[in-house]
């Protein structure tokens, strides 16, 4: 008897049970402060293995509890629990303590350039392109541009894998309008040139693109030299460094009007049909690169 | 006389005894490679492999029975080596963990992932 209770209430949670929403993960966090952003409430820590969730790495985390990230400061050890939610698209930091704050006083944060404010030119810096040809940023004169960086290499799903997804799917929205399609471009740049060669490039794009090359036309991925990487991301207010063959970066996208301007910043927070309703608005704008002021070479 | 015949009589229990000593090392040797394997999986792969429901253009598979069948997800044979070079060399959407993993965490990860049933 006591048996078939048992067998009943196992039956019951085996039914039960994928109609349960899934519970929040959690896991124990212990690593260093590396800087902080409190404006995005935010800070970047480098930090030990989490068995379950990610190997050592410096990363950024969104922290829950307001106000906590005004207290911690760059050289902070602290311990906090990483909680991951919507199957690990969704993660941040909880319960955040500092073990030991004596490495504040020697630890210098990251300095931020000021990024360029929208209304400002872009850099006309070259970039080499999947094919291996020498691009610039003033090539895309008369379309609205949505750019981005990435690195091949990243292993984290919520991260380059996750930005380059999306804007997979913007692409193949905008091909279904040849309008919109001809007036808009697609940039995705990235972070690791010594790695991220063209035929690496060309081999990550193909694989966004469905196999298809015709797509690099209207999407293409490029590396730039580690001078003028670094000065694209200071006039975009990108973060990043590389740590023990990782990049730790910020999650940043552009989008650049026909004349070669900045319109807008998307840091760690949008969504898919944002993004794409915003380049469509703007390509709406576009003025033809022939009309366009300083316009660059058509292409 | 009397000396050697007790020595005979010990000799199947000495060996025994080696025997249960030589197995125990070896399970413990192999346990401690299986529980590095697992540590390398749930580091290196859990993230993408065990979800189901990444913002992604394609959903990662799941690498449970990979070995079972003659052929990986990518289509090509399912042996050590194929894997061994999908980890290293990224596939698809998968990327690349060339120079991040060592030959020795690649190892474990494939004698891992032979157990994954």
């Amino acid at each position: 008897m006591r048996l078939g209770k048992l067998a009943c209430v196992v039956l019951a949670c085996v039914v039960i049970a994928p109609g349960c929403k899934p519970k929040n993960k959690r896991y124990n966090l212990r690593g260093q402060v590396m800087a902080k952003n409190a404006a995005a409430n935010e800070i970047t820590v480098k930090h030990d293995d989490i068995p379950g969730f990610m190997a050592a790495m410096t990363m950024p985390y969104r922290v829950k509890d307001p106000g906590v990230v005004q207290e911690l400061e760059p050289g902070d050890i602290i311990a906090a629990e990483v909680v991951t939610a919507n199957d690990g698209n969704d993660y941040w930091l909880e319960d955040v303590r500092i073990t030991d704050e004596s490495g504040r006083k020697t630890a210098k944060a990251p300095v931020t350039p000021r990024p360029l404010q929208p209304g400002e030119r872009v850099l006309d810096l070259p970039l080499v392109n999947q094919d291996g040809k020498t691009i610039r940023l003033d090539d895309f004169r008369g379309k609205a541009v949505l750019l981005t960086f990435i690195y091949t290499r990243c292993p984290m799903p919520a991260f380059c894998p996750r930005l380059s997804s999306q804007f997979a799917k913007i692409h193949a929205d905008l091909a279904k309008t040849p309008d919109a399609y001809g007036k808009t471009h697609l940039l995705t740049i990235s972070f690791d040139p010594k790695y991220d060669t063209a035929p690496v490039l060309r081999r990550y794009g193909l694989a966004y693109l469905d196999n298809d090359p015709s797509g690099f036309a209207h999407w293409e991925f490029a590396s730039a030299s580690p001078g003028d990487l670094r000065k694209l991301a200071d006039a975009f207010g990108l973060v990043y460094f590389e740590q023990d063959n990782q990049i730790s970066h910020s999650l940043d996208i552009v989008l650049i009007s026909s004349k070669g301007t900045i319109v807008k910043y998307w840091s760690n927070d949008w969504t898919t049909a944002e993004l794409e309703n915003a380049l469509r608005q703007q390509a709406a704008q576009s003025t033809p690169a022939t009309q366009a002021l300083g316009a660059g070479r058509s292409r | 006389m009397i000396r050697h015949a007790r020595c005979a009589r010990e000799w199947p229990w000495l060996i025994a005894v080696l025997l249960l000593l030589a197995g125990w090392q070896t399970s413990c040797g192999r346990s401690r490679a299986e529980q590095r394997g697992r540590e390398l999986f749930e580091l290196h792969c859990a993230a993408c492999h065990e979800a189901s429901n990444l913002d992604l253009k394609k959903q990662p598979p799941k690498l449970e029975g990979l070995f079972q069948s003659k052929r990986l997800p990518s289509g090509a044979p399912a042996t050590d080596e194929q894997v061994r070079k999908t980890i290293v060399q990224g596939i698809g959407t998968m990327p690349a963990f060339d120079q991040r993993l060592s030959d020795e965490d690649v190892d474990g990860l494939v004698r891992y992932l032979h157990q994954l049933k």
